[in-house]
C-alpha cells in the first residue's frame, strides 16, 4: 500500500529468538510519514521487541530493518547513534534519571548533539536550556524544571519523557507501553499530549498498547502481534463492531484472557454502539 | 460446601503412605555440606586459637595492677602545644582525606571495567578484580615502607600508601554500586544517541553518586584510624608523633596523642555520618530520633505541592536563571564546602611535586632491594610459625568478635530493635568502639597484659565489634519486610520473627561479613605485630627498620598468599550460601 520511498520504517522478514524462545518470527510491516501506528497485543507478544529493532537496541537474528533510508542492523557507533538521535523513544517505566532535576534529564535528550559527557546543567548551551524549557512549557510542566525528577507524579514524569524526546528534534517517535504505570486521567493526558505533538511536528509515531479500546480510539493504524507474529494490520478509520471483536479475538490469546476480553466487550460495544450512533448523526 | 461435608475418603485409600514418605527427599548438595564443614572448621580453629592464646579474665584482673603502676609512671597526660596539635590534626586529616581522593579518582576506571553491566570485556573484568584485589592484600605499612624510601621524609608516602591501598575496597563498592543502578535511565540515554560516556555521566553517576560519596567518607575514617601506624614507619602527622613519644618513654604524652586521635576518630565518623544522611535524606525518610535530632526532616517537594505558578516560571526566558530556592541555597553551600575542604587538605598536606620528577631515578634501585624475596637469616620454619601465629590471632579475634556483634548489630537494625532508644544506643556504642584505633587498643593492651598474642587478639576482638556490628545492622535493615510482616501476623514473637524472617534473608550478607572481617584481621594482625602483639608483623618492622627489603617481601607475599586464600574461601562461601 505504501511505495518502498515513502516508507520512514520497513521491517522484511525480521526474526528475533532470545535463547531457545521466539520473540519476533518473520515480521513485516511499512510505516509511512505521519502515521500513526499502534502495535496492539499482550505482554510476550513481541511488541517491545519490535520496537526496540527500530531505534537498534536490539539486533534481528535475521531480517532487514530499515529506518528514515537507513539499514539499522549494520550501523555502528558513531552512525547508530545519529540515527537514534531522530528516533524519540518513550519507556513504560518512563526512565528518567531521578536524582538529576526536571530540566537536566530533559537536556540529556540533547546529548547527541555535543561531544563529550555533561555534568551538571553548567554543561548544557543557554540556547540548549532555552530550548528545554520551551518543551517544558509546552507540557505543561515549566515550573517543575528545577525540581528533582523523582519528586514528581508518575504522569508528570511521563510529560517530562515526551519533552526529553522531543529535545531530539525527533522524525520518529516509538512509545513503548507508554501509559501501563499510569492511572486512567494521567494516561488521557499523555495519549492526548503524544497526538497533539505529533500533529504540530508532523512526527510518524509507533506506540505499543495493550489495551484494545485505547487503541481503536487513538490509532490510525493497528497492527496486531500474538506470539510474535503480525496477525492483523488495520486501519481504524471504519470498524465495524464485527471487526472490534476480530481484533479482540486475534490478540487474546488462552481462555482466560478470552473470558476477560468478553467481559470488557460488554462495555466496548456499547461505547462502539454510541461511537456509531455519534457518527451517524 | 456439599463437596466439603462429603469426607474425602475416596482418596485416601490405606495402601496409601503416609506424607512424610511421599514428601521428596531433601535435596543434598555436595558442595553445600563441604562449605558448610570449612565453616565449622574454621570455628573450631578459631575456638582453638582462643584457648591457645589463653585468655584468661583472673589473669587479666591480676596485671590490672601493671596498668596502675603504668599510669602512676605516667603521671598524667600531656600534650603537644595547641599551636603544634592543631597543624597536627590538620596535617593528619587532610592527608588522609587527600589519600583516600587519591584513591577513589583512581578506582573509577578501576570500577567501570570491573562491574558486569559496563564493562567492554571479561578480560578487562578479570584484569580489573585482580588489581582490586591486590591493591587490597598489600598492607598499606608496608606500602608506606616502601614510599618512604623512594620520596622525602613528609606527606606524600603516606598519601600514595593510602590511596593505592585504598583502591581495593573503594574500586569493589563502586563496581557493586554501578551493578546494583536500574537500568531504565542509562538505556534511554542511549536511545537518545548517546555515547557511552554520556551514558556514564548523565545515566550512571547520578545514580551512584550517593553511594559512592557514602563509600568514600566510610573508607576515609577507617583511613584515619590506620594513618596511625603509618607514622610508625616515617609519615607525617599524629602518628609518628606518637611514635616518637612512646620510643622516648614519654608515655604522658604518647597516651594524650592517643586520645587527640580516639576524639578525632569518633569527630570524623559523625561528620561523615552526617553528611551520609544529608545525601541519604533526599531518598529515604524513616530515620531514628537521633537522626532526626542531628538533621530535620526535609520537605519532599512533591508535599509543598503549590498551585499557583512561581514568579520565575512565567514564560522559558525567565526560567533559565535557575531560583536560588533553599533547596539549591543547601546543595551549593554542601558542594562549596565540600570543594574548600578538598583544596585545604592538599594545601595542608605540603606536597613536594618534585618528588614525582625524581622518584623515576629512584624506583629501580629500590625495587632491587625489594628484590629478589628472601627470608635472609630468619628460619623459614620460624617465619611460618610466625605466620600461623597471625592467622591464629586473626582467627580468635574474628571468633571473639561474632556474637556481641551480631547482639550489638541486630539491636542497632531499626527492624529488630526492640525500641528507637534501644537502636540509638548501640548504634551510638558502635560508633564509639569503631572510633578507637587498634594500634592505641593495642598498646593499651600491651601495657596491661605485656607483650604477645593476646593483646592483639583483644584489640582485635574489640575493633571488630564496631565494624562487624555496623555491617551486620546495615544489612539486616536491608532484607525485604514483608516476611517479618507476614510472621508478626501469624503471631511469632520478636524473636521469632528474627530468627525465621531477618536472619536466614540477612544469612549470606552476614557470612560475607564475617569472612570480610578475617580478612581485615588477617592484615591488621600483622600490622599490630609491629607494637608487640605478636605474630608476623614483628619480624616485618624488624627487617624494615634493619633494611633487610627482601626480607620485607618475602613476608609481604606470605601475607598476600594467605588473604588471598580467604579472599578465595569468602567468594566460595557467598556462592554457595546465596
Amino acid at each position: 500500500m505504501n511505495t518502498a520511498s515513502d516508507a520512514l520504517i520497513r521491517l522484511d522478514g525480521v526474526t528475533k529468538t532470545f535463547g531457545s524462545t521466539t520473540a519476533l518470527k518473520n515480521a513485516s510491516l511499512q510505516v509511512s510519514r505521519g502515521e500513526i501506528v499502534v502495535l496492539l497485543g499482550l505482554s510476550g507478544s513481541g511488541k517491545s521487541t519490535l520496537l526496540r529493532h527500530l531505534d537498534g537496541l536490539e539486533v534481528p537474528t535475521s531480517g532487514e530493518i530499515e529506518v528514515l533510508g537507513a539499514k539499522v542492523p549494520t550501523l555502528k557507533g558513531k552512525a547508530l547513534r545519529a540515527l537514534r538521535s531522530r528516533v524519540g523513544f518513550i519507556f513504560q517505566q518512563f526512565e528518567l534519571v531521578p536524582s538529576l532535576t526536571v530540566l537536566e534529564n530533559v537536556l540529556t535528550g540533547s546529548l547527541s548533539e555535543v561531544r563529550g559527557p555533561r555534568l551538571g546543567l553548567w554543561g548544557y548551551s543557554k540556547a540548549a536550556k532555552l530550548r528545554a524549557l520551551e518543551h517544558l512549557d509546552r507540557v505543561g510542566l515549566l515550573d517543575r524544571a528545577y525540581q528533582r525528577s523523582d519528586t514528581l507524579s508518575g504522569g508528570q514524569q511521563q510529560r517530562v519523557a515526551i519533552a526529553r524526546a522531543l529535545m531530539q528534534k525527533p522524525d520518529i517517535l516509538l512509545a513503548d507501553e507508554p501509559v501501563a504505570s499510569l492511572d486512567p486521567e494521567s494516561s488521557d493526558q499523555v495519549m492526548a499530549l503524544i497526538r497533539e505533538i505529533a500533529a504540530d511536528e508532523g512526527l510518524t509515531v509507533v506506540c505499543s498498547l495493550h489495551q484494545v479500546d485505547l487503541a481503536i480510539s487513538w490509532a490510525d493504524r493497528i497492527v496486531g502481534l500474538r506470539h510474535g507474529e503480525i496477525v492483523l494490520d488495520t486501519p481504524t478509520g471504519d470498524l465495524t463492531k464485527a471487526e472490534v471483536m476480530e481484533i479482540y479475538g486475534r490478540v487474546a490469546t488462552t481462555t482466560a484472557e478470552i473470558r476477560a476480553v468478553q467481559d470488557e466487550l460488554t462495555e466496548i460495544t456499547v461505547d462502539v454502539a454510541q461511537l456509531d450512533k455519534a457518527r451517524a448523526s | 460446601m456439599t463437596v466439603l461435608s462429603d469426607p474425602p475418603r475416596a482418596h485416601a485409600t490405606p495402601a496409601r503412605t503416609s506424607v512424610a514418605d511421599r514428601a521428596p527427599r531433601r535435596p543434598i548438595s555436595a558442595e553445600r555440606i563441604a562449605a558448610g564443614l570449612t565453616l565449622l572448621a574454621l570455628l573450631v580453629l578459631g575456638i582453638l586459637a582462643v584457648d591457645e592464646v589463653g585468655i584468661s579474665i583472673p589473669a587479666m584482673v591480676q596485671s590490672w595492677g601493671n596498668a596502675e603502676n603504668f599510669m602512676a609512671r605516667v603521671g598524667g597526660l600531656s600534650f603537644p602545644e595547641p599551636a603544634d596539635l592543631a597543624w597536627l590534626i590538620a596535617l593528619t586529616v587532610g592527608l588522609v582525606l587527600v589519600g583516600t581522593l587519591l584513591a577513589a579518582a583512581l578506582s573509577v576506571p578501576i570500577a567501570y571495567l570491573a562491574a558486569s553491566n559496563t564493562t567492554p570485556g571479561n578480560g578487562w573484568r578479570a584484569a580489573a578484580r585482580f588489581v582490586g584485589v591486590l591493591t587490597r592484600a598489600l598492607p598499606d605499612v608496608v606500602l608506606a615502607m616502601a614510599f618512604v624510601l623512594m620520596f622525602s621524609l613528609g606527606t606524600l608516602p603516606g598519601i600514595l600508601a593510602i590511596g593505592i591501598h585504598s583502591i581495593g575496597m573503594i574500586s569493589k563498592m563502586f563496581a557493586d554500586a554501578i551493578e546494583q543502578i536500574d537500568e531504565g535511565p542509562r538505556l534511554a540515554i542511549r536511545a537518545a544517541g548517546g555515547s557511552k560516556m554520556q551514558e556514564f555521566a548523565s545515566g550512571i553517576l547520578p545514580q551512584v553518586l550517593p553511594s559512592w560519596v557514602a563509600t568514600v567518607l566510610h573508607r576515609n575514617d577507617i583511613n584515619l584510624r590506620g594513618s596511625v601506624v603509618l607514622g610508625y614507619v616515617g609519615v607525617a602527622g599524629l602518628g609518628l608523633e606518637m611514635s616518637y613519644a612512646f620510643k622516648s618513654l614519654n608515655y604522658g604524652k604518647g597516651l594524650g596523642i592517643a586520645l587527640v586521635i580516639f576524639v578525632l576518630c569518633v569527630v570524623m565518623e559523625i561528620v561523615s555520618s552526617l553528611v551520609r544522611g544529608a545525601m541519604l535524606g533526599q531518598q529515604r525518610q524513616t530515620r531514628s530520633w537521633i537522626d532526626r535530632i542531628i538533621h530535620p526532616r526535609l520537605r519532599g517537594a512533591t508535599g509543598a505541592a503549590t498551585t499557583e505558578r512561581p514568579e520565575w516560571a512565567a514564560s522559558p526566558q525567565t526560567a533559565v536563571r535557575r531560583p536560588w530556592t533553599a533547596e539549591r541555597m543547601r546543595n551549593t553551600t554542601g558542594i562549596v564546602t565540600a570543594v574548600l575542604v578538598v583544596i585545604g587538605s592538599v594545601v595542608v598536606s605540603q606536597i613536594n611535586w618534585m618528588d614525582f620528577f625524581t622518584f623515576w631515578a629512584k624506583l629501580p634501585e629500590v625495587a632491587a632491594k625489594f628484590w629478589p624475596p628472601s627470608f635472609g637469616n630468619y628460619e623459614a620454619s620460624a617465619m611460618i610459625a610466625a605466620m600461623r601465629d597471625t592467622v591464629a590471632i586473626a582467627l580468635a579475634a574474628t571468633v571473639l568478635t561474632l556474637l556481641p556483634s551480631l547482639i550489638l548489630g541486630s539491636l542497632a537494625a531499626s527492624n529488630v530493635a526492640p525500641g528507637a532508644g534501644a537502636r540509638g544506643i548501640a548504634r551510638f556504642l558502635l560508633v564509639g568502639i569503631r572510633g578507637i584505633p587498634e594500634l592505641i587498643l593495642a598498646i593499651v593492651l600491651v601495657v596491661i597484659t605485656g607483650l604477645g598474642a593476646q593483646a592483639g587478639v583483644i584489640a582485635l576482638a574489640i575493633g571488630g565489634i564496631g565494624l562487624l556490628g555496623k555491617l551486620i545492622a546495615d544489612s539486616l535493615e536491608e532484607v525485604d519486610r514483608g516476611p517479618e510482616r507476614a510472621l508478626r501476623a501469624v503471631g511469632a514473637t520478636r524473636l521469632q520473627t528474627y530468627a525465621s524472617a531477618t536472619v536466614p534473608q540477612g544469612m549470606q550478607a552476614l557470612i560475607g561479613h564475617s569472612f570480610y572481617m578475617l580478612d581485615t584481621n588477617i592484615r591488621a594482625a600483622t600490622i599490630l605485630g609491629i607494637v608487640g602483639g605478636g605474630g608476623v608483623g614483628y619480624y616485618l618492622l624488624n627487617a624494615s627498620q634493619g633494611s633487610r627489603y627482601e626480607t620485607v617481601t618475602a613476608i609481604v607475599l606470605m601475607i598476600l598468599v594467605t588473604v588471598l586464600v580467604v579472599e578465595g574461601l569468602a567468594m566460595w562461601m557467598r556462592k554457595v550460601f546465596r
